[in-house]
């Protein structure tokens, strides 16, 4: 069996192999997306929580400074 | 003691968020895997190996993605629907999470099934669609999904949306045999056709292995995505707990 | 207890009392689904061209999609004001039982959205030549199957009650629901047109109304306890 006669699939190539690539790209997507929102998700998480630290150290020295 | 006394400690234990976190991201990858590797097995079998079929010539090798993904919509859908039940009983937060990250994975195999079995209509049938129960019930089927998804992004309150959603998939779930008890019945009023995917032939071994190899490929695929999902969503629903801080800070090193 | 059970027939005629009342107030808003569908139905024939053959094949089915989307319109307005001014929450903390109450809602609704759209109907199935013979089929038809639509959009509503933006969503949610109603409906209509017998999908609807009245308004109430997490 040659290359040429696999990828002609019998004639039915253009059914055959667009199914295939449906197949591979909405699971290949659908990997992707949870990926993407989590690397999102803990980059805000870490912005949130500098944020917090920035805050935490302006009320600390806030409280440690003597009023006028 | 029974052996009943410490069942619900451990799956009580599983259904804290970060044990589940840590115990899905061991079987993650090992999931991930397992679905590459029988895949690609399987379509070797599938492509390569199996003879073409004497009716349908090598049209027929779309068998091999078709019937899987179709397995998966109901399978998914039936998870889901458990999870919602419990998520709606017990209110557990994991259940939740499982029943609405179950949505999209379900849909995309619900598109899957409906494009490729167009695809193979076309050369087998002469037409990309026809109405016939099983197939209206599969397009139902992905319209339910994505009302579940639609509703569970209407609510601003996250979990409160994952509980409307999940009472919308136990909807669903009374919905579909009657949506396909009803085609039927429709189809015998209008006499339509009906189709069998395979006419009389029965199938032989060398295209059965395959068959049921790649439906066991999309069950670990399943575990694998719907395990990274879950990981994700759990992370930003405990977003103020110490122990995803404790991730983010360990990630951000890393 | 009896004093109890006593109140409860006097509860539902108030709240069914005061929603016709509120509606009757509107009076604009019970007319547009009316024209709505007066008007969805005068651009068939213009769209498909005069032959009656053909409307009279297809009228069946258009009366009953349209009187479907017309509903669907008016759906989204079932609970809106009784969410915007605080009465829901009310009804949900009162003694008297939700689903009781939210069936009459539903009563009420139907009463002002769905009947109309049945009174006019036989015109709306005249306008595409429906043989006069059939209209009772339609009517019958349309009497068992609207307020089975009311019942599980009254479901759906009740659901997206704690959204915003629920329109869409709601055709979203509702339309693959009523599949079944819709197919039933017009084979009844078609068979009567074919001749054929036309009891059994009108019973099949009968029975599929009884199990919706029984058990939706139960599942508008957990519905709604969900949707505004009460």
């Amino acid at each position: 069996m040659t290359l040429q006669h696999f990828l002609s699939m019998g004639g039915y190539a253009a059914y055959v192999w667009p199914a295939y690539a449906v197949f591979f790209i909405v699971l290949i997507a659908d990997a992707i997306a949870p990926r993407i929102r989590r690397r999102r998700v803990l980059r805000e998480l870490r912005a949130r929580i500098a944020r917090q630290g920035v805050r935490q150290t302006r009320a600390d020295s806030f409280s440690t400074t003597p009023s006028p | 003691m029974s052996s009943s006394s410490w069942i619900p400690l451990w799956l009580h234990k599983l259904g804290s968020p970060p044990i589940f976190y840590r115990f899905a991201g061991v079987v993650r990858p090992w999931a991930m895997a397992l679905a590459i590797i029988t895949g690609a097995i399987a379509l070797y079998g599938g492509l390569v190996l199996a003879p073409a079929d004497y009716q349908q010539g090598d049209a027929y090798r779309i068998i091999f993605i078709h019937v899987p993904s179709a397995w998966m919509s109901m399978f998914i859908y039936g998870v889901m629907g458990i999870a919602a039940f419990i998520a709606l009983v017990w209110r557990i937060k994991l259940a939740e999470v499982v029943a609405m990250e179950s949505a999209p994975i379900g849909a995309a195999f619900t598109f899957i099934t409906l494009v490729t079995g167009s695809l193979w209509g076309k050369p087998m049938w002469g037409t990309w669609w026809t109405w016939d129960a099983r197939l209206t019930s599969e397009l139902v089927l992905l319209f339910l999904y994505l009302g579940v998804i639609g509703l569970y992004h209407a609510f601003e309150d996250r979990r409160q949306g994952a509980r409307a959603a999940a009472f919308l998939a136990i909807i669903g779930i009374i919905n579909v045999p009657i949506v396909h008890f009803s085609v039927n019945w429709w189809n015998t009023l209008h006499q339509g056709s009906t189709i069998s995917i395979f006419g009389h032939s029965k199938m032989s071994g060398a295209m059965l292995w395959p068959l049921l190899l790649m439906m066991l490929a999309t069950k670990f695929y399943y575990i694998a995505s719907l395990f990274r999902r879950v990981r994700t969503d759990l992370l930003s629903l405990e977003s103020g707990k110490d122990w995803v801080r404790q991730i983010a800070q360990d990630e951000a090193r890393s | 207890m009896t004093e109890h059970q006593a109140s409860l027939a006097p509860a539902c005629a108030a709240m069914l009392r005061r929603d016709l009342t509120l509606a009757w107030r509107r009076r604009g808003d019970i007319a547009m689904p009316v024209l709505y569908a007066l008007i969805v139905t005068m651009l068939f024939p213009f769209a498909l061209g005069p032959e009656d053959t053909l409307l009279l094949r297809i009228a069946g089915g258009v009366v009953l999609v349209t009187v479907l989307l017309a509903m669907l319109l008016a759906l989204d307005a079932m609970f809106s004001s009784d969410i915007e001014d605080g009465s829901l929450e009310q009804l949900v903390i009162a003694p008297q039982p939700l689903a009781l109450m939210l069936g009459m809602k539903i009563l009420a609704h139907w009463l002002t959205t769905a009947l109309p759209l049945i009174v006019i109907s036989p015109l709306l199935a005249a306008m595409l030549h429906l043989p006069v013979a059939v209209i009772p089929v339609l009517l019958l038809a349309l009497l068992m199957a609207t307020p089975l639509l009311s019942l599980l959009g009254a479901v759906l509503v009740a659901l997206t009650a704690g959204t915003r933006r629920s329109g869409m969503l709601l055709a979203l949610m509702l339309l693959p629901l009523c599949v079944p109603a819709v197919i039933f409906a017009a084979g009844a209509v078609a068979a009567a047109q074919q001749g054929l017998p036309w009891f059994s999908p009108i019973a099949w609807l009968g029975a599929a109304l009884v199990l919706a009245v029984v058990l939706a308004p139960m599942a508008c109430a957990a519905a709604l306890r969900i949707a505004l997490d009460a």
